[in-house]
């Protein structure tokens, strides 16, 4: 799944990101923020279209993406991102948007929670942007706050695989699914990163993730979370997988010129 | 026979407008099938005057004076064939026709008493023939056609008697005449069942008649007054006759001639004084008021006599125009009509407005009275279906447009959320950005400690609004809607609700038309809304399904009940919303046991 260009941990070396936003105030502000923070912004692009040739190009480690985008204006972002995450597995997609839809967030992770983001567009302004950034530069993911209530509230409390957790241990993996780093969440929590350590092993063994690198099993413990509320709220994940086949054929084509 | 009992009687009225509609040339220009139809009753009435001037010759010697003289037959048979056709050619249809044949038929009875064994035996065949086709002549007058089964039952009862079964026993009868064909002699026996199967036919016929006077509207008895009353006489006279002797038996045997001799002249006096037209627009004054109002064509196609008849409105904004042309009528539908080519055109007035034309046959315009009757009779309840399917057309317009300015409503619904995340939440994110970035600039610790907490301020307000923004777009339109459907964005709807919702879960929804799931959703947002507010329940149910044709959405709580859509809930402008789109919206809600808003909404043709 990772590539040799691929960092495999967060903020090792620098990340090289390509932004995609029709607005190119947003995109320049946006732009300096992540240069100012020691990423590298290899492209800009103000549609679709130029997104997938510029990825297709730098190979980037991130691309941040609109989900509302020309010609449109109706989820382009968000298909072009679901087509990213196919054909380049080795780059990150994160996905801005005015609005958070649980709908749009199941087509856009799919059955792997790796490399991919999916937050407010005014969570840049925030604290936990830039580790979100980092994060999903390097394979991992995060998913903004507002994301689980969403996909918690939907829910009916049926019994589920994240039942076994205690609730310490499910704030724990919460914070987890928004990207944070062990210590941002003990910063959050009011706890000592060791305890936060032993919570977190916790969720590994409760869910019986594979022995795996603790950071792809971040990545598990986060698919789980997402998975089992997901369930809740619908099997239209599938149908979403299963529509979103096809949907731009000239692109599907372009796609398979990847390595 | 002129032709067969039963069936081509019944066809009687819708005959002539058929052969008249092969031809359409000849709608007014009276070639032969014009003349064929106006003098062939007449023309048929000369032969039987010259059949009749050959029977009473022949059969002269043979004559009993008691029963029949040669005067009073030939009196009989001719004033038949007289008044039929004096009541053809003042009123064309079938009556005449049945009144001629009467008279044709009652000289070839007379045949019989010829001396001569060729005619008497030939009368022989046709000894009761006049019977048959007085039976048919009584039971279809005014008419003259038959118009129940039971009639037609019986009138072809009555040929089969008289033209199958009297002839078979020709060959066994023995009059004073020699019969040429006789085989062996059973008069006595033929005789006694005549005789009796008569009189069965004439208590039947009689019920029947009585029968038909008690149903008979006031207009219809008149017509029908002058024939019972001579044919009551007469039969009254022949039925005593028998039993009295001397002078006052003579005296009856003369008033039984005497009504045998009127009866074809009662026949013309009622369909001259009172014509059928006439009974027509009586049963149709009389039926107007209980007519649905599908009815009235059937009604003035019946009382015109015309199958064939159609009903046309003026358009709007044609009403008083040239009456002649059918240009912009409309039918009760709404639909344009073409007139056949060989359609006539009457319009219908009420003061100078044209309300209605009918298109009919033109052989109707023979009779312009009844045309004229009818038409005036039914100019109101015309007027008042014209203005039944203006007004029909005007609410199929209204509809249409109330489903239009709901359309409008949601698009512009959707272009303002479209327009506040693009525009407005856009620039205050950017700008949010922009002094994040100049916040960055300053550092953890500012020269100026309070700009540090001036610019943190303003994030916080910038912040603030977008979050606000992004609620005010929600709740003007969920792009999600648009985006994903109405099932997400019920489930959206259940997640962000801070009271416990649950979606069921169900197959999923076939397409929806925009309009139907918007509507779907805000009844169901609403529902919740309310639901949430005044409920105090412990869980709500929102259901969506598709069931045959339409889409149904329930939303139901376990609360206190007692709710009620028009104690100024938003529920009531989702109603008149749904309405819109054909739909119904109902909430049940008793005091202790929930409430439930229930709405349904067609798939199609919205």
């Amino acid at each position: 799944m990772t590539t040799a260009t691929t960092p495999s941990a967060p903020a090792a070396g620098v990340p090289r990101i390509v932004l995609a936003d029709d607005a190119s105030l947003f995109r320049a502000a946006l732009a300096e923020l992540l240069e100012r923070d020691g990423c590298a912004i290899v492209a800009q692009s103000g549609n679709a279209d130029e997104l997938l040739d510029a990825v297709e190009r730098h190979r980037p480690d991130l691309a941040v993406v609109d989900i509302r985008m020309p010609p449109g204006y109706h989820l382009e972002g968000l298909r072009a991102a679901v087509r990213l995450r196919r054909s380049h597995p080795g780059t990150g997609v994160l996905l801005l948007s005015q609005h958070l839809e649980v709908a749009h967030l199941d087509e856009l992770v799919g059955h792997t929670a790796r490399g991919v983001g999916y937050l407010l567009k005014d969570r840049v302004t925030g604290p936990g942007f830039l580790d979100a950034v980092r994060q999903v530069a390097a394979d991992g993911c995060a998913f903004d706050p507002e994301v689980v209530p969403l996909l918690v509230g939907g829910r009916s409390g049926r019994r589920d695989e994240l039942a076994a957790l205690s609730p310490r241990e499910r704030e724990v993996l919460a914070l987890m699914a928004q990207g944070r780093s062990n210590n941002a969440i003990a910063d959050e929590l009011h706890l000592t990163t060791r305890t936060v350590e032993t919570h977190v092993r916790g969720v590994f063994q409760r869910l019986a993730l594979p022995d795996e690198a603790e950071h792809n099993r971040r990545v598990l413990a986060v698919l789980a979370y997402l998975r089992s509320a997901r369930r809740a709220t619908i099997s239209a994940s599938a149908a979403a997988d299963s529509v979103d086949l096809g949907r731009n054929p000239a692109a599907d084509d372009r796609s398979t010129a990847s390595p | 026979m002129g032709e067969a009992p039963g069936g081509a009687a019944i066809d009687g009225a819708a005959a002539p407008a058929a052969d008249h509609r092969r031809k359409p040339a000849a709608s007014m220009t009276g070639n032969g099938d014009d003349l064929r139809r106006r003098y062939g009753v007449p023309a048929l009435a000369v032969v039987g005057a010259v059949i009749g001037a050959v029977v009473l010759w022949l059969s002269d010697g043979g004559r009993d004076e008691d029963t029949t003289s040669t005067l009073f037959s030939g009196l009989v048979g001719g004033l038949y064939l007289l008044t039929g056709s004096v009541t053809h050619l003042r009123r064309p249809g079938r009556l005449g026709l049945r009144m001629v044949m009467v008279g044709i038929s009652w000289f070839a009875e007379d045949l019989q008493v010829s001396s001569y064994p060729v005619p008497h035996t030939v009368g022989m065949f046709f000894r009761c023939v006049a019977s048959g086709c007085l039976v048919h002549l009584l039971l279809a007058f005014p008419e003259g056609r038959l118009r129940t089964r039971t009639e037609r039952a019986v009138t072809g009862g009555v040929y089969v008697f008289v033209l199958v079964l009297v002839p078979l026993g020709v060959p066994f009868y023995r009059s004073l005449t020699p019969n040429l064909l006789l085989v062996a002699n059973l008069a006595r026996m033929q005789d006694l069942l005549v005789d009796s199967t008569q009189v069965v036919f004439a208590v039947i016929v009689g019920a029947l008649l009585v029968r038909r006077w008690f149903v008979a509207t006031p207009p219809a008895r008149r017509v029908l007054a002058p024939v019972y009353g001579v044919g009551l006489v007469g039969s009254v006279a022949s039925l005593l006759h028998p039993a009295l002797t001397g002078s006052t038996a003579l005296l009856i045997n003369e008033v039984a001639h005497l009504a045998t001799l009127g009866l074809p002249v009662a026949f013309l006096a009622g369909a001259l004084r009172v014509r059928l037209g006439r009974t027509a627009v009586g049963d149709l004054l009389l039926q107007l008021p209980q007519m649905p109002p599908t009815g009235l064509r059937h009604l003035l196609a019946r009382a015109l006599g015309d199958p064939t008849l159609r009903i046309a409105y003026p358009r709007p904004d044609h009403a008083g125009s040239d009456a002649g042309s059918t240009d912009g009528y409309l039918d009760a539908d709404g639909q344009p009509v073409t007139p056949r080519p060989d359609d006539a055109v009457t319009p219908v007035r009420r003061g100078v407005r044209v309300v209605a034309v009918l298109l009919h046959d033109p052989a109707l315009r023979a009779d312009r009275h009844v045309l004229h009757a009818v038409t005036a009779a039914a100019a109101l309840e015309l007027d008042n279906q014209r203005l039944a399917a203006e007004v029909r057309a005007q609410l199929t317009e209204v509809r249409a447009s109330r489903v239009r300015i709901v359309a409008a409503a949601d698009e512009q619904r959707r272009r303002i959320e479209r327009d506040l995340h693009d525009g407005a939440q856009q620039q205050l994110v950017t700008a949010a950005l922009i002094l994040r970035l100049a916040r960055d600039r300053l550092g953890p610790a500012p020269p100026d400690p309070e700009l540090g907490v001036l610019l943190r301020r303003a994030a916080d307000g910038l912040e603030a609004a977008v979050t606000e923004l992004r609620e005010l777009a929600r709740g003007i339109h969920p792009a999600v809607l648009t985006e994903a459907g109405l099932l997400p964005a019920l489930r959206t709807l259940a997640a962000r609700s801070a009271y416990p919702v649950q979606v069921v879960d169900g197959p999923a929804l076939p397409p929806l038309p925009d309009q139907v799931a918007a509507t779907a959703y805000f009844v169901a947002a609403e529902a919740v809304t309310n639901a949430a507010k005044h409920a105090r329940a412990s869980q709500i149910h929102v259901h969506a399904r598709a069931s045959g044709n339409r889409l149904l959405v329930t939303v139901a709580d376990d609360g206190v009940g007692g709710a009620n859509m028009n104690a100024g809930t938003g529920l009531l402008g989702l109603r008149d919303r749904t309405a819109a789109l054909d739909g119904s919206l109902v909430v049940r809600s008793l005091p202790g046991a929930g409430t439930s808003v229930h709405a349904e909404l067609p798939l199609e043709g919205s």
